[in-house]
């Protein structure tokens, strides 16, 4: 059998396997194995990726194809590991076979999707995927689910009549042979020839993959979706939900890009450096940074912050993507590995404080940091990382992306990329402060640390976040291959763009210097005596236990008072209302056709005769 | 190596004893405004020692501790990536960008130490500094776009160099609007009036300072002579012109020459801080989110867009 074939279907057959045996244990050692497999394979196949594997298999009316190149490798390496992290999380926080099911499914659905060397094996394993995330999210919350399955379906619709309009044209569902034909075209039109594809035809391809992909990565203003989502389900699955799946979205725009994205561009002409099309996606994803960043701070709920959070940074991929040169779309990969590092690690942070305590509001929270040492070294790690600390992975994408974006002339696309990096700050620290800092509620003093399977995800996310910081040249070395071209020069610690300089090896050798320096002065001065938190100034009042300490509710409440006008407007209400505008369609419609009166029934039947007899039938 | 070690050694000792004159400046200037005497400018330096030597110190925790360790740390680092003059360690490597994250990420120290205290006052005080953070942000973001597309590179060093021939980055329309909007964001960066809302001392106890005493405020105390230090640095070598002076013919003299022209730009960035800080009074926390992404915003953007044409 092929490899390939390996990779997709191991999950999903050992998921069933897990759901059909359903013994303690056993379930458990099966379903690893299912997320183990394609990650030692896609390791076995690095060397290989670069000549091209290939499997097909005929069901009839069409094939379904895998192809294994560069870019493919790298997204299967991401959903490969963060998908046998979080599937390692499990372990410990799944409650039952059912989860083992669709965890693994959408796991195998993703890979599918990764590895797709034509349009309708694509879309089979795009449904998949959505299908599998849908009956997670099911298990816990219906209205979240049906929420994210409606606009899923709409998406997944929306792709589908493009697929089908490509089909009706090119006659062929491969990526190849729809690429020729759109690159043929793009030539045509160049020389002033004629088109397969008229331009409204293609206004509309554009649009519909835009709703189909923008749904997926969670677009502005398509995310409504994603904060309940996130949360409404086993938060070991959402670091695999966010990390991964969020990430078809991504690549589908990065697909988009392949197949008839040199079609668009010579169609839609530029906008500054930009091309038009590519501008849309970037300002939406710049769009996506604040309006994700912003509601991540004002969130109440742990969960809800990093579903928020999780959207904001993939606002930074679409600006990466959208602003497309070899460097921005570098950049926007290198986002899309450390983004999927960070969160899959918060995600399992939460999974770990949701499983130990049992509570996810902000306001039940404090000093756990005493109580699980283990988990805070970890949530700081992630903290670093997302917050674009150097040397940790998540500021040398970020960096590559300011500069990418900054150096093609796009001062408002660049004025919106750094307000994000602020946000991402603010909320971080709102996190912290509420859930591991402060006061510690009593209820909250018998709390463990995190359990084994977890603690062992957590680190093997968090080595990758750390190691792939100091060495980022890792990473450049696999994207500059994706390219066939040396696009981030440097060598294993320092990235060279031509025109900026980052060496993370410089910055911990002097971080370190730094700390050293500080530690001397401290250890030179007198001994410290710890105090406890009750000891602490109240302006010079006696404190107690009884009085609570600790801001944790509505922390950004400034911010709240100061965005009031912006805060009125809501997407999620537009579509509820329009959900709830349908629904009374329906119900108007019942009652005015099937009216229950015969004699009404009558008249359709000689209306419809009125209606043949014009036609003259 | 020893060399580098060397000179690596000789730009802390230099932005830190820089860092505590310009702090005494700051309070001899504002006496003198006030119709003072005010202190002499060597007393932070004797207010530090005395907070170090103290005999009791208190902590709430390891993070407590190693907070503050990071935020000087942190601080030390950002120097070293900014050329002064001609001795940078690792001006190469100095991109506006980092420079502009690391001068942010002390903060992210002082923040983690302040707030496992639990004190209530640091909470507040907390949230101030990252509401200032988040609203200073943008002005800031389009300042350095503004100079990364004006001069098409990154490198703090090359824009230094660039200066030489082309005049200072002030001269030209778009760097101007940028430099203003920047040196309004270097209010809130010192903490100094009228953006001082992370400290406001008389309103919320000095915020997240309210805990510490003893080593850990004089560890403070240091950081923040560094971090004034850098920030004008930064300042002075971005819009100013920086300091390269090639007019002797030994390089000790031109080193001498051009960390002395950078002093003095250095302090006329600070004069027109203290100046301003000395006859505004405090804004509340949405005043300052509403004024910042306000006027210096569309200054820095008008600046940044006409940077790009």
């Amino acid at each position: 059998m092929n490899e390939l074939a390996l990779i997709v279907f191991a999950p999903l057959v050992a998921g069933a396997l897990a759901w059909l045996l359903d013994v303690k244990g056993i379930k458990e050692a099966i379903g690893l194995i299912g997320a183990a497999v394609p990650l030692a394979y896609t390791a076995m196949l690095y060397e290989r990726a670069s000549e091209g594997i290939s499997f097909a298999v005929n069901l009839g009316v069409f094939d379904i194809t895998f192809r294994l190149g560069q870019l493919n490798w790298f997204f299967v390496g991401i959903a490969v590991l963060v998908g046998f992290s979080a599937v390692l999380a499990l372990v410990s926080t799944a409650k039952d076979s059912y989860e083992w099911l669709f965890a693994l499914m959408s796991l195998s659905g993703v890979l599918g999707v990764f590895l797709a060397a034509d349009l309708m094996t694509f879309f089979i394993f795009w449904e998949v995927m959505t299908f599998a995330s849908f009956m997670m999210v099911l298990h816990y919350n219906r209205s979240a689910s049906l929420k994210y399955f409606l606009l899923s379906v709409a998406g997944a619709y929306a792709m589908l009549i493009a697929i089908t309009f490509i089909y009706a044209k090119v006659g062929s569902f491969d990526f190849g042979a729809v690429q020729t034909v759109f690159a043929q075209d793009a030539y045509a039109k160049m020389l002033g020839g004629q088109a397969t594809f008229s331009s409204t035809e293609l206004m509309a391809l554009f649009g519909l993959f835009l709703v189909a992909f923008g749904v997926k990565a969670g677009m502005f203003p398509l995310h409504v979706w994603a904060p309940d989502a996130y949360s409404e389900t086993n938060q070991s699955y959402t670091s695999m939900f966010s990390g991964v799946l969020s990430k078809a979205g991504v690549y589908g725009f990065i697909l988009m890009y392949i197949l008839i994205g040199t079609r668009l561009a010579v169609e839609f002409g530029a906008f500054r450096s930009a091309s038009k099309f590519g501008y849309i996606i970037a300002f939406l994803g710049g769009l996506t940074i604040i309006v994700g960043g912003l509601l991540a701070a004002l969130q109440e709920d742990i969960r809800k912050l990093f579903a928020y959070s999780s959207i904001s940074q993939v606002g930074y991929i679409l600006v990466g993507i959208g602003v497309g040169t070899a460097l921005s779309m570098q950049a926007a990969l290198f986002h899309a590995l450390s983004h999927a590092l960070f969160k899959g690690l918060f995600f399992l942070i939460v999974a770990t404080i949701v499983h130990r305590t049992g509570k996810t509001t902000f306001a039940d929270m404090g000093g756990l940091a005493e109580k699980m040492p283990f988990t805070f070294a970890m949530a700081f790690v992630a903290i670093l990382s997302l917050a674009g600390i150097p040397p940790l992975v998540g500021f040398a994408s970020k960096w590559v992306l300011f500069e990418a974006v900054i150096s093609q002339n796009l001062p408002i696309l660049g004025g919106m990329v750094f307000f994000g990096s602020a946000i991402g700050f603010v909320y971080l620290i709102r996190f912290t402060y509420a859930v591991w800092f402060g006061q510690r509620p009593t209820d909250l003093d018998d709390t463990k640390d995190a359990p084994l399977p977890l603690a062992i995800a957590m680190t093997i996310l968090a080595l990758f976040n750390v190691v792939l910081g100091i060495a980022p040249g890792l990473v450049a070395k696999e994207l500059n291959k994706m390219f066939g071209k040396e696009i981030i020069g440097g060598n294993l610690f320092v990235l060279d763009l031509g025109f900026g300089k980052y060496n993370a090896l410089a910055i911990l050798i002097y971080l370190i210097a730094g700390l050293i320096v500080a530690a001397v002065i401290y250890f030179l001065g007198a001994k410290v005596r710890r105090v406890p938190v009750t000891d602490t100034y109240q302006s010079g009042n006696p404190v107690t236990m009884d009085y609570n300490l600790t801001i944790r509710r509505n922390f950004f409440l400034p911010l709240k008072e100061a965005l009031a006008f912006w805060l009125r407007i809501s997407f999620d209400r537009l579509y509820r209302d329009i959900g709830a505008w349908v629904e009374d369609l329906a119900e108007v419609l019942r009652n005015y056709i099937y009216n229950g009166n015969v004699q009404s029934y009558a008249w359709y039947l000689l209306i419809i005769l009125l209606i043949l007899a014009m036609w003259g039938v | 190596m020893i060399e580098t070690a060397l000179k690596a050694l000789f730009i802390l000792l230099y932005a830190t004893f820089v860092g505590f004159m310009f702090m005494g400046i700051i309070r001899i200037v504002t006496a003198r405004i006030h119709r003072r005497v005010g202190p002499p400018i060597y007393q932070p330096i004797l207010d530090t020692i005395k907070l170090l030597s103290k005999k009791s110190n208190i902590t709430h925790g390891l993070i407590y501790d190693f907070g503050i360790l990071y935020a000087v740390g942190a601080t030390v680092l950002a120097v070293m990536f900014i050329p002064l003059g001609n001795v940078g360690v690792l001006r190469a490597y100095g991109d506006l960008i980092l420079i502009t994250f690391l001068l942010e990420i002390p903060m992210l120290g002082i923040m983690f130490a302040a707030m496992s205290s639990g004190n209530p006052w640091a909470g507040i005080g907390a949230q101030r500094a990252l509401l200032t953070l988040l609203a200073i942000q943008v002005p800031l973001g389009f300042a350095i776009v503004a100079l990364a597309e004006y001069y098409g590179t990154f490198s703090t060093y090359q824009i230094v160099m660039a200066q030489q021939t082309m005049g200072w980055s002030i001269a030209h329309l778009p760097l101007l609007l940028a430099a203003i909007a920047y040196d309004l964001v270097l209010q809130a960066m010192f903490g100094k009036e009228p953006f001082d809302i992370m400290i406001a001392p008389g309103e919320i106890s000095l915020g997240p300072m309210v805990e510490f005493g003893g080593k850990h405020m004089g560890l403070l105390n240091i950081q923040h002579a560094i971090a004034l230090f850098a920030e004008t640095l930064f300042f002075s070598n971005i819009f100013l012109g920086g300091g390269v002076v090639t007019a002797f013919a030994s390089p000790i003299l031109n080193t001498i020459a051009s960390l002395g022209v950078l002093l003095v730009k250095q302090v006329a960035v600070l004069l027109v801080a203290t100046f301003m800080a000395a006859i505004f009074p405090r804004f509340t926390i949405d005043q300052a989110a509403k004024f910042y992404w306000k006027w210096p915003t569309i200054i820095a953007a008008l600046g940044a867009i006409l940077a790009s044409l």
